[in-house]
């Protein structure tokens, strides 16, 4: 019987892939099993079991963060060569989506990256995934074995078994190139979680100066909602945290009401707002992307409608 | 004296296409091409470095459709010369196959210590050919280069990860793969597309490449790619910004998006 192996650094995404591998399994005639990295805790264990592992192949001489995805690349390409692995499975975080296609490559197959979706079907092996700036999805086939893919957490659930994974320890020597880690320099972050907001105010290039912000804040503070932002904002010009960035490489929000002002709307902004439930855009820009992709499209100035706008729903809301 | 390879990518302007109305598979056919935005990036900090440390900076495309006139853009913005892979047969080709191409189409251009490419490409997104890449030459790869410095003893990259900027070095031949943060890209002056007419442009045939039918095999096929429909109700306000804020501020209340 064949494997399908899973790998990531954050053992409780590697739960949510287990999920998606023991779906799988059955199809693909495969069992599943981990693969971990470096010194593992009874956390590590507990988080292994939840995806309900049976078995975790442990290489303890490498670790992810100090010596680098080529490294980690060729650990688990080494160890789905020896367990004659159908499938790779890696959690598409950014560490992933570096260790994946490498691996790929190592193994000389195809590799589908940030999948949504999959399906054995008789042919092989399906993948969906977003495509064309996330606007559209695309169906693949692999045709070659084994099949490499990193998968978006969040859509599987690990419940947890409660027994204890079997735990194999297998030594790699490690001949890829390494990196060496000097630092790391944690980002400034608001600690917001826009992707549970139900309100977002989101502001872009249409804001000429950072302390023009303070419309928006304002705006943001009288309904409650969280303040968020196109990449600009919080790439080029760093007017906010990365971690209000909304967009195909930043943050994927599901609210209530988005509102965007002077958001031109890049398709890399639109597939990160997609999920909203309703889209009001304020843009002195009548043919702007976003006003074709809005509930209410607001032709106007911002700095003219928004500090109105704020105005009268202070009055409305009694505030 | 750093020798870099950058590779570009030319792809369909995702925000130009529209998807057919009935199939709502998009109409690549009817929306222009252009060079995909992070290797655009790339090019230029290539161009930064040859400019801060002397070299050269050579323009690497592979695909099934490759035009002349987006090779062009990339040697007015400073590229001295363009290495070319156009052949239909790429029309298919996936990411293990354009990888094996454009490795072994790098190879073609003699010395190099750094590959430069865009993180990600604008149309797949996938993030893979940087570490493909790196994996055929057997050589570090960073992603997600936010600023790159180079050292006696190799290089010094700023990488965005989840939690923050991991600062990493690596020996060299390296490959980085960079996103939209780390710079602007120039626009030329007349007088470099001037210039870049009289540059060279290497058109290689993919036969000359020496690559196994297997290495031109792809692994991945794509079946079909579908728009992914979200109805909008598109309804425009206009007039004088008294009347929006107030239409607006009624939209807001009577919808129930906001509470009192």
């Amino acid at each position: 019987m064949s494997t399908i192996l899973v790998y990531s650094e954050n053992p409780h995404a590697a739960a949510e892939m287990l999920v998606a591998a023991r779906q799988l399994a059955p199809s693909l005639n495969a069992s599943t099993a981990a693969l971990h990295l470096g010194s593992m805790s009874e956390q590590d264990l507990k988080a292994y079991a939840a995806g309900g592992a049976e078995l975790v192949y442990h290489v303890d001489g490498v670790d992810a963060e100090k010596h680098g995805p080529a490294c980690v690349a060729e650990a688990l390409a080494n160890v789905a060569r020896n367990v004659d692995a159908v499938m790779v499975l890696v959690a598409a975080t950014r560490l992933g989506r570096e260790v994946a296609p490498r691996t790929a490559q190592r193994l000389k197959t195809g590799y589908a990256a940030e999948c949504v979706q999959l399906e054995a079907s008789s042919d092989g092996l399906v993948a969906y995934r977003g495509v064309l700036g996330g606007t559209y999805q695309a169906k693949l086939l692999f045709k070659r074995k084994p099949y490499v893919v990193s998968l978006q957490t969040g859509r599987y659930q690990p419940e947890g078994s409660g027994s204890q994974p079997r735990v194999e320890k297998v030594s790699i020597e490690i001949t890829a190139p390494q990196l060496e880690l000097v630092e790391i320099a944690r980002a400034e972050s608001a600690g917001v979680d826009l992707e549970k907001a139900e309100l977002i105010v989101s502001v872009g290039r249409g804001f000429k100066k950072r302390e023009d912000l303070s419309m928006a804040e304002e705006l943001a503070k009288v309904i409650g909602a969280e303040l968020g932002c196109s990449r600009p904002i919080a790439g080029d010009l760093k007017w906010l945290p990365e971690d209000r960035h909304i967009g195909l490489s930043g943050k994927r929000v599901k609210p209530k009401l988005y509102l965007a002002l002077g958001i031109s709307g890049q398709v890399q902004h639109l597939v990160g707002i997609r999920d909203s439930k309703v889209v009001i855009a304020v843009n002195t820009d009548s043919n702007a992307p976003i006003m074709s992709e809005a509930d209410y499209a607001v032709v106007g100035d911002i700095y003219k409608v928004v500090p109105l706008l704020t105005e009268n729903l202070k009055k409305l809301l009694g505030r | 004296m750093v020798d870099i390879i950058v590779c570009l990518k030319q792809t369909v302007d995702v925000n130009q296409v529209r998807p057919h109305p009935e199939t709502l598979e998009p109409q690549l056919g009817q929306a222009p091409r252009k060079i995909s935005d992070f290797d655009l990036n790339a090019l230029e900090e290539a161009l930064r470095i040859k400019e801060k440390h002397g070299g050269r900076v050579v323009a690497v495309c592979v695909g099934h459709d490759i035009q002349q006139l987006l090779i062009r853009e990339a040697l007015a913005m400073g590229a001295d010369e363009a290495y070319v892979v156009s052949d239909p047969r790429l029309e298919k080709a996936d990411g293990l196959v354009t990888a094996e191409v454009l490795a072994a189409l790098i190879r073609k251009v003699g010395r190099w210590d750094l590959i430069l490419c865009g993180e990600a490409s604008l149309d797949e997104s996938a993030y893979q050919t940087g570490p493909r890449l790196a994996e055929i030459f057997n050589i570090p790869h960073i992603t997600y280069a936010v600023r790159v410095e180079l050292e006696d003893s190799g290089v010094k990259v700023w990488k965005a990860m989840e939690g923050g900027i991991h600062v990493v070095k690596a020996s060299l031949p390296a490959v980085l793969a960079v996103g939209l943060e780390i710079n602007t890209p120039r626009l030329p002056s007349l007088l470099m597309i001037r210039a870049a007419s009289k540059k060279p442009i290497h058109e290689v045939k993919l036969s000359e490449l020496g690559l196994s039918e297997e290495q031109l095999t792809p692994a991945v096929e794509t079946l079909q790619v579908k728009a992914l429909k979200v109805e909008r109700r598109r309804i425009t306000l206009e007039g004088e910004p008294e009347e929006l804020a107030q239409k607006l501020a009624e939209i807001l209340v009577q919808e129930g998006l906001v509470k009192k």
